[in-house]
């Protein structure tokens, strides 16, 4: 008798375990609690049993039916929520709540793209002021006054002596000053020409590197060029270096990259040359490192300015520089 | 400048593809922007034949043609040509054809006959100077050739942009000795003859009618002249008209046409000065001395600053030296004694004169770059021997003057070709680097086993040390032949600079808060203090202003971020964008003493203004408020680990453009960090702006000071809190920063309150006007047991009591 309910137990868990559905279950259900059931069977049949036996057998009966009823019912919730045929739930398409995102300027995510490029070639991120006095602008740059070269640059005036940057270069000087050599450095920043049409506007960015040691040569110069142009758009874009004239380095040399638009073949954004002018470099000129008290038989190094909305104009497809600084939000969401 | 392939042939012999020249060129630094075809204004015109020729109609002096163009049929032109035959080859400009001078050919009427096109002269075509009739092409052609065929017309013309540093290359010859330095095997120049034609020598000495004197031999160290007569003014040959007009340039006279012409050939600017109007015969070189007015010979007036170097006769300025000559000695069609001046000038004083009077003309542009001091003579033979040419009636005076007195000097260079093959990383030897120097015509001598000794040539302005020749090998041996390398550099690494890493997470914190970053102009409005409300001794008044701005909208360097974002509010606003969270991260600029930097102030500024959230199915359209925006900015901080915030009400007229009562300082501690408010009516009016704006404006360099870096990580609780509320209502005038302040009081001394929290503020209905009700949460905890009911109970009376004394609260009924 004992045996008896412990089987009864051991059948009825393992048959509701296989049992696939509901209806199944439904059936399970009967055979084991129902009033014709296994269990009202075996309590039926107490009476039968010795005196002595009969209390514990019917407490066993009844915790094992309370045991099954419980079972039974997370049976069938388990098998309702695989085979439930109600799918109403919610609707799934209505619109989400906004996790709403912002992000940083395209100007402000390419110079931190550049400048990560070069901290990862060791370069340390030095900055200089906006507004410069026309010695770091120019005269330290071997620009004297009334030189043709200033022309390649329309200055904005402060007071005489006082200018609003017209490049970032004005951070080699005032970093040498500061420095020893070996120098290793890149300034990014706001600069500024009197120039205002669709293809330029009056402040724009542009990132200043600077490398000096002993032995650096213009080879080097293209290698640090080349690693970084290749970085920036691919390690398939081909690029010249082209004599040039800046009045800070010597030899001059602009980078051109085989235009992203047309591949070579010649378009608008390239003037139908198949090059895009991409950075202008040189090795540092030596009356630059005797402004600053360098030796110049000991050091070389060279210097590049890159503009930074060029390459935001390439990297983006942007055709118009004054989308820029209009700061049209429709603009600034697609950043 | 423009260089035509046909004219630069004179001097140099070439066959190369124009586009390779023009490669090639801009490889050796002579950036070409454009390869033109000089014929290309032809196009639309052909060779045409004329197969009939009757009487027009209606007009006496016109025929009307059947002209076999070559199309399908015969087509009828108009024309008033006396010389027009059956059978003549002519130039006919069919529709769509533009001939110079912008003339745009259609069909038409004349005269109530059809003419679809026009027979073309010599003159209208630019082909000959002859206007008189058509142009009979004289030959046989299938008609319908294009013009430019049947002529054999064809030309390049090259568009180069010169670097400031190369002024010898201002002119054919320079142009032509770096062709013939990439051309295989390399070309010399083919000079012009420099020498006078002994039969065009007159008996006259120039020295028996005019005399030079330099005055101021510094800025004038050479003036060179020449002195011709019985000149004939007369337009120019066919030849010399072609060959300016070929670069663009428009043929005036024959001796004005020459001077132009020899200046385009050697890079020598000439002037020709009305002899017969120069006072006394006399050329004085001088500085001016005195303000005086000077009218230059393209009739303008112009102020005469004391240092400005001018060519004066006998009674005064003649000429601004080097830049334009003026209208009282100019050439005129009545002028027969022509002194030709060929002189070299300071650059500097040329520039500072050109710049001064706001004239640039070829020759100023040339002498400010520096042209070859010993080129002068050569170029002024040059002109003489050609007028004398062009216009056969005239004499050139017998010899020249050439005032001289100070010598340029001709440099030579030393160069070590070890140093220079380590500059560039290159491995050329001696003698490689000696023939590329030659290439372009330095005199190299080989001093040593590594040493060259370097004449530099005089046009070679530009070449004064040996890294100027460093460049010299490189360009000519290529850039891109020069091996890639990589320097060696020690693996030195350091932080990142401080104020990078600060504005970077600045700009993560603020974009994770949904705000789009701004860069505004560092330029505004110069009205911008004013449109700020700004008082007179507002310090943000002291603006540094540009002297040259490109507007008023851009004069004045900003005192302050806002001034931008209102104006980029408006501008997104204007756009239907109504709803914005801007920030921005740049410099504010303060003028200081005169001649000095402005001190430069970082700023973090940031807007709202429009809806937290639209309207849409899951919540109702809501506001922006103030408390919006407090708490961007106590999460800001709080990301940047920047403690003990407070919020104090502005009660001054420190910040005229916020709203009375909606503004505070922003604190850590005692540090002012910045300001947030609500902008008033005053100011959006005048930003034309009509909806709330709420905006912090943050001061870098405060926050880089409370920044102290490191996280120490708190032990996390092991047993549970309880929270108790307390609901008190108080009169409307109790800040609710007070009674934080009160309870974090109480919190220093009770150490089982963990944290105190408003959760709600009520006001109106049930409440007396001027209360408000105040709901508190208390969250009780202790590090090392489970609180009991009892144990809190007390404390929390004794709180809620403590805090009810202090603000002479009540309890909720
Ligand atoms: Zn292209």
């Amino acid at each position: 008798m004992q045996n008896n309910i412990i089987d009864i137990e051991k059948q009825a868990l393992e048959s509701i375990e296989q049992a696939g559905n509901s209806e199944q279950l439904e059936q399970l259900s009967i055979k084991y609690l129902g009033r014709k059931g296994v269990l009202t069977g075996f309590l039926r049949n107490i009476s039968a049993l010795p005196e002595d036996q009969r209390p514990s057998a019917g407490k066993r009966a009844n915790i094992l039916k309370g045991k099954l009823e419980k079972v039974f019912k997370n049976a069938f919730s388990k098998l309702e929520s695989v085979d439930g045929k109600d799918f109403t739930g919610i609707d799934v398409t209505l619109p989400g709540r906004p996790a709403q995102r912002g992000s940083l300027h395209p100007i402000t995510q390419v110079a931190n793209e550049i400048c990560d490029i070069f901290l990862r070639l060791g370069f340390d991120i030095a900055e200089s002021p906006e507004v410069e006095t026309d010695y770091y602008n120019f005269e330290a740059l071997n620009i004297p006054k009334y030189h043709p070269a200033r022309d390649m640059q329309d200055t904005f005036y402060v007071s005489e002596n006082i200018v609003l940057r017209t490049h970032t270069s004005p951070s080699q000087p005032r970093v040498m000053e500061e420095t020893k050599p070996p120098v290793r450095i890149i300034s990014p920043g706001k600069v500024f020409r009197c120039d205002s049409d669709v293809t330029h506007t009056p402040m724009f960015y542009q990132i200043e590197g600077l490398m000096v040691d002993k032995n650096i040569s213009f080879g080097d110069l293209k290698g640090i060029l080349t690693t970084f142009i290749h970085q920036f758009f691919d390690k398939q874009t081909s690029l010249r270096f082209r004599p040039s004239f800046f009045p800070f380095t010597e030899p001059s040399a602009e980078v051109d990259i085989r235009c992203v638009m047309c591949k070579g073949k010649g378009c608008r954004i390239c003037s139908k040359t198949g090059w895009l002018e991409i950075l202008g470099s040189g090795m540092v000129h030596p009356a630059v490192f005797e402004n600053v008290g360098y030796d110049i038989e000991k050091y070389t190094g060279f210097a590049f300015g890159v503009g930074i909305e060029r390459m935001a104009m390439l990297k983006y497809g942007i055709d118009d520089i004054r989308k820029f600084y209009e700061n049209d939000i429709r603009f600034l969401r697609q950043f | 400048m423009k260089v035509s392939l046909n004219w630069l042939k004179e001097y140099i012999k070439v066959d190369l593809d124009p586009l390779v020249i023009a490669e090639k060129l801009t490889m050796a630094g002579l950036e070409v922007e454009a390869v033109d075809e000089r014929y290309n204004y032809l196009d639309n015109i052909v060779a045409a034949k004329v197969i009939e020729v009757n009487q027009h109609p209606n007009a006496d002096k016109l025929f009307v043609c059947k002209v076999d163009a070559g199309g399908d049929e015969l087509i009828q032109i108009v024309c008033g040509a006396p010389n027009v035959y059956g059978g003549m080859f002519v130039p006919c400009a069919l529709p769509g054809a533009v001939l110079p001078g912008d003339f745009k050919i259609k069909k038409g009427k004349l005269r109530g006959e059809v003419s679809a096109g026009m027979l073309c002269s010599a003159a209208e075509l630019r082909l000959e100077t002859d206007a008189a009739g058509i142009m009979d092409l004289d030959g046989n052609f299938v008609p319908g050739t294009p013009l430019e065929e049947a002529l054999k017309l064809s030309d390049i013309v090259f568009e180069v942009d010169l670097t400031p540093n190369r002024p010898d290359c201002l002119s054919y010859i320079g142009i032509a000795r770096e062709v013939g330095a990439f051309t295989e095997p390399e070309q010399k120049v083919t000079f012009p003859d420099y020498r006078l034609p002994e039969g065009k020598i007159g008996d006259i000495s120039i020295h028996d009618s005019a005399k030079v004197q330099i005055s101021d031999p510094d800025l004038c160290p050479r003036y060179s002249a020449g002195l011709l007569m019985d000149v004939k003014i007369e337009p120019s040959p066919f030849w010399l008209q072609d060959r300016l007009e070929s670069i663009g340039l428009t043929p005036i006279n024959n001796v004005v046409d020459i001077t132009n012409f020899v200046m385009m050939e050697t890079g020598q600017p000439l002037h020709a000065f009305d002899f017969d109007r120069v006072a006394e015969g006399r050329i004085v070189v001088k500085r001016m001395g005195s303000d005086m007015d000077f009218t230059t010979l393209d009739n303008k007036n112009h102020k005469l600053e004391p240092d400005m170097l001018m060519i004066c006769d006998g009674d005064g300025p003649v000429a601004l030296a080097g830049v334009m000559g003026g209208e009282n000695s100019e050439i005129s069609n009545s002028t027969t004694t022509v002194l030709v001046e060929s002189a070299y000038f300071n650059p500097v004083s040329i520039r500072k004169t050109a710049k001064e009077t706001g004239i640039a003309t070829d020759a100023s542009h040339r002498f400010e770059r520096g042209v070859d001091p010993e080129g002068t003579v050569n170029a002024l033979n040059r002109a003489l021997t050609l007028i004398a040419q062009v216009c056969n009636t005239t004499t050139i005076a017998k010899g020249i003057i050439d005032e001289y007195p100070q010598k340029q000097a001709q440099p030579e260079i030393d160069i070590n070709t070890n140093a220079l093959n380590s500059r560039l990383g290159t491995h050329l030897d001696v003698h490689e680097i000696r023939h590329i120097l030659e290439s372009v015509d330095f005199k190299v001598e080989k001093t040593d086993e590594a040493w060259l000794k370097v004449g530099i040539p005089s046009f070679r302005v530009d070449v004064t040390r040996p890294e100027d020749l460093s460049e010299e090998v490189a360009r000519l041996w290529g850039y891109n032949n020069i091996e890639t390398s990589y320097p060696m550099a020690a693996a030195k690494g350091k932080l990142l600079d401080k104020k990078v890493s600060l504005r970077e997470k600045i700009g993560s914190i603020m974009t994770g808060f949904s705000f789009f970053e701004a860069i505004n102009y560092n330029f505004v409005n110069e009205n911008s203090c004013d449109r700020l409300n700004l008082s007179d001794r507002d310090k943000r008044r002291e603006v540094e202003t540009i002297l040259n701005p490109i507007s008023d909208q851009m004069s004045v360097l900003r005192s302050s971020l806002i001034p931008g974002l209102l104006e980029t509010m408006k501008k997104n606003i204007s756009l239907q964008a109504d709803t914005l969270k801007l920030f921005e991260i740049g410099k504010i600029f303060f003028a200081t003493q005169k001649g000095s930097l402005p001190e430069e102030r970082e700023v973090v500024a940031a807007l709202i203004t429009g809806n937290r959230s639209d309207q849409s199915w899951y919540s109702k359209k809501k506001r922006f408020d103030f408390f919006d925006l407090k708490g961007v900015v106590e999460g800001l901080l709080q990301g940047l680990i920047i403690g003990n915030l407070s919020f104090e009400k502005i009660e001054d007229q420190s910040c005229p453009y916020y709203k009375n009562g909606y503004a505070a300082l922003v604190k850590s501690g005692d540090t002012l960090i910045g300001t947030i408010g609500q902008i008033n009516e005053k100011v959006l009016k005048n930003y034309g702006l009509k909806q709330d704006a709420f905006v912090f404006d943050l001061d870098f360099k405060a926050l880089q000071a409370l920044i102290h870096g490191n996280i120490t990580a708190m032990l996390l609780p092991k047993f549970p809190s309880v929270s108790r509320d307390i609901t008190i209502i108080v009169e409307k005038s109790v800040t609710i920063g007070a009674i934080l302040n009160q309870f974090e009081k109480i919190t220093q001394k009770q150490s089982l309150i963990e944290q105190v929290s408003l959760f709600d503020v009520f006001e109106g209905e049930t409440l007396s006007e001027n209360k408000k009700s105040l709901s508190f949460r208390v969250v009780y905890r202790a590090a090392n047991r489970t609180l009991k009911e009892k144990n809190i109970k007390k404390l929390h009376t004794n709180i809620s009591k403590t805090i009810i004394d202090l603000f002479n609260a009540d309890l909720p009924e």
